[in-house]
């Protein structure tokens, strides 16, 4: 009994760069790693769930996803919702942050304030924010309407859906990028704005020449990081239109989520989500490349 | 010879004393009304019972998940016009015809399976095969503001030109400093189909050609779908393709739309003082007739017990099914609220007498005689499907080429319909 304990014992001293590690990588393993290669798997085959088992079909699900109408106009989603969001976010959040980066009255409350978005449930105030761009009950027209404005039909016309989805996330999301920037922001060297006021630079030159560029490595990991959510937002797109009206704000991502849960097609489904993956991969090492090119590895 | 009557009136309800039981349920009033009954039902057969209830969309998901992972479920709620195809190919409904002729398992006259609407019983049927019992029916009623109606004299309306008009006059119209909406209906895309089915049908058009192709850009189909979009375009809520029936019932209750049409369970939100503005002025009338006739759907939900559920716990899951569709049970829901799948129910002197609205009874009893329970494209990916139909309706609602926009939707529909 002794000998099996010091048994034991020498063996976890002799293996401990496996042994202490070894519950987080199962963990992982199990939660992240398999089903990534299943999905892969699944993507090569077709499956209905419930009716029979999975068949491999090869690269048919691809072939199939390159002349499904659906799934372009899933990647166009995509990329307007995104393109149109994050570049919104990242402008906003940076002339916000330089706002709040000088010492005014108050400024620590308006800040904390400002984190409130931020801090909320989305599909909390994605609820909220689906009514109040209903046309018909929608707080949002009332306003318009005040100072004179047309009404908008918001979410309701697949012309505007989008732009109305991008408010929301810009207003949520927004903070986000204030946050990191600002912590940017309070670590930059005093110095070169010293010697640019000295120089008799303006408030304009101070921050296009010597901000911006100062600030360029935290703009980009600010994106990375505000780009992986963004890429497949989920929560408040389908809470407040689902995709709709018809699948005029159906991004690449919520399509993948219908053809594997209303449509129980687990293998195209799956096929779907590989590529929306690839494509947030994709844009992820194009933007670290950008951030070696920019601050060195 | 008396105790050959005994035996035939009756069944040994303790047969299968000590079995345990479980079932899925959706949150629907039916559900309500039964849980707090089940020990009644377990003290009458020693069958142990574990229900458990989950709102419909985590419903539908848990129910086709757990049945996927083929654990211990015997016995659920089905809309069969949603799900049957999909789960009878599957292998998950047990056909239930056996049971229900078996003198040992069916209290037969008692139970009397005659006395179910002909029309959602033959929507629990498949291949011949009944693999479910209605729990309740369905039909889509147009309800309107009888009090307006009758101030301003119009005409309740019985054909589609006359829904229009009546929809025209009322629409912009300051009724008590209150600009009113012509009609609301759903507008939102997949949801819509199950309202404008009716319109559908009643325009003459399908959803499927005889040969089993999509018909949705038949010339009937696309008169049915430009008028369903014309009418909440022109007379309309502002932002009507995002309708849901929760939209379009709190604008009807809101008092602000002179007509709604949609499922008649909603007599139970119209008709409550807590929620709506508009009790005891509404008035209730089958959908108007159009160029193919007056062609309302009947739908459905059901209780069905799994295909994969061993011999002994089905025959256990239909006693529970019998005792849950008993005269008596279905007329104790139908009174708190649930249309009941029953004649004799809608016949009982307790709801008779109560009756406040006898127009609602009427509407729904004719609509069930002539209902049509292929409510949804008779196909296996019904959701899919419904998605591509809503987009027409989209189209048509933002006054697209109604036409053009069918015919895509059509060849769409051609490729992806799995039968």
């Amino acid at each position: 009994m002794k000998k099996l304990k010091e048994n034991i014992i020498n063996f976890l001293d002799n293996h401990m760069p496996i042994v202490f590690p070894a519950p987080a990588m199962i963990t992982l393993f199990i939660v992240v790693i398999f089903p990534i290669i299943y999905n892969i798997y699944m993507s090569f085959n077709k499956w209905k769930i419930g009716l029979g088992s999975p068949k491999f079909i090869g690269l048919q699900n691809y072939i199939e996803a390159f002349s499904d109408p659906r799934f372009w106009n899933g990647l166009k989603v995509m990329f307007f919702f995104s393109s149109l969001s994050l570049s919104l976010e990242i402008t906003l959040g940076l002339l916000i942050a330089v706002y709040f980066n000088k010492e005014f009255k108050g400024s620590n409350f308006v800040q904390t304030i400002y984190i409130f978005p931020f801090a909320a449930t989305p599909v909390a105030i994605a609820l909220i924010w689906r009514i109040m761009l209903n046309p018909q009950i929608g707080v949002l027209d009332y306003f318009l309407n005040l100072v004179g404005l047309p009404g908008s039909l918001w979410i309701s016309d697949a012309r505007t859906v989008i732009i109305s989805l991008v408010l929301v996330d810009v207003w949520k999301w927004t903070p986000m990028i204030v946050l990191i920037i600002l912590a940017g922001l309070k670590s930059l060297p005093k110095d070169p704005y010293e010697a640019a006021v000295i120089d008799g630079a303006n408030a304009f030159h101070i921050f296009s020449y010597i901000t911006v560029p100062l600030i360029q490595p935290v703009l980009i990991t600010a994106l990375t990081l505000r780009s992986l959510d963004n890429l497949k937002e989920f929560d408040i797109i389908y809470t407040i239109t689902q995709g709709g009206p018809g699948i005029a704000s159906e991004t690449l991502y919520l399509y993948s989520y219908k053809t594997a849960f209303s449509f129980f097609n687990a293998g195209y489904g799956s096929t779907l989500i590989i590529i929306v993956f690839l494509l947030v991969l994709l844009f992820n090492v194009a933007m670290n490349k950008i951030r070696y090119r920019t601050e060195g590895p | 010879m008396f105790t050959t009557i005994v035996a035939l009136a009756d069944i040994n309800w303790r047969q299968f004393e000590g079995v345990e039981i479980r079932l899925l349920m959706n949150k629907h009033p039916f559900t309500t009304f039964i849980e707090p009954k089940l020990p009644e039902f377990e003290g009458k057969t020693g069958i142990k019972v574990t229900m458990e209830v989950y709102p419909e969309d985590q419903f539908r998901d848990k129910r086709l998940i757990e049945l996927n992972a083929g654990g211990k479920v015997d016995g659920y709620m089905i809309m069969p016009g949603q799900a049957k195809l999909h789960y009878w190919k599957a292998g998950w409904l047990a056909p239930l015809e056996g049971y229900m002729t078996d003198p040992d398992l069916t209290d037969i006259k008692e139970w009397d399976l005659g006395d179910f609407f002909a029309g959602p019983m033959k929507g629990a049927r498949i291949e011949g095969h009944q693999i479910g019992v209605v729990i309740n029916a369905e039909a889509s009623l147009l309800s309107y503001r009888k009090d307006l109606f009758e101030r301003f004299n119009v005409k309740v309306p019985e054909t589609m030109e006359e829904l229009e008009e009546a929809a025209k006059f009322f629409h912009k119209k300051v009724v008590d400093e209150k600009e009113m909406i012509g009609i609301t209906l759903r507008g939102k895309d997949a949801a819509a189909t199950s309202q404008f089915v009716d319109f559908l049908y009643s325009f003459g058009g399908s959803w499927t050609d005889e040969k089993g192709n999509a018909n949705i850009a038949s010339a009937e189909s696309v008169e049915a779908f430009k008028f369903y979009g014309k009418l909440l375009r022109e007379y309309g809520p502002k932002g009507a393709t995002m309708y849901h029936w929760a939209e379009s019932t709190s604008t009807f209750m809101d008092g602000t739309a002179a007509m709604i049409f949609d499922a008649n369970v909603f007599k139970s939100l119209y008709e409550n003082p807590k929620e709506s503005k508009v009790v005891g002025k509404v008035g209730y009338t089958t959908i108007p007739a159009g160029p193919g006739g007056k062609l309302p759907h009947v739908s459905n939900w059901s209780l069905a017990v799994s295909g994969a559920a061993t011999p002994e716990c089905q025959k256990a899951t239909w006693l529970f099914i019998q005792w849950a569709t008993s005269k008596e049970n279905v007329l104790g829901s139908f009174l708190s609220g649930v249309p009941a799948g029953r004649e004799s129910s809608w016949n009982d002197p307790a709801f008779v007498s109560t009756d406040k609205t006898p127009d609602w009874t009427k509407g729904s009893l004719d609509s069930f005689a002539i209902g049509q329970p292929q409510w949804n494209p008779p196909v296996l990916n019904v959701s899919e499907i419904r998605d591509i139909v809503g987009q027409v309706i989209v189209d048509s609602i933002e006054g697209k080429d109604v036409a053009n926009s069918a015919k895509a939707a059509a060849e769409l529909m051609n490729k992806k319909m799995e039968k």
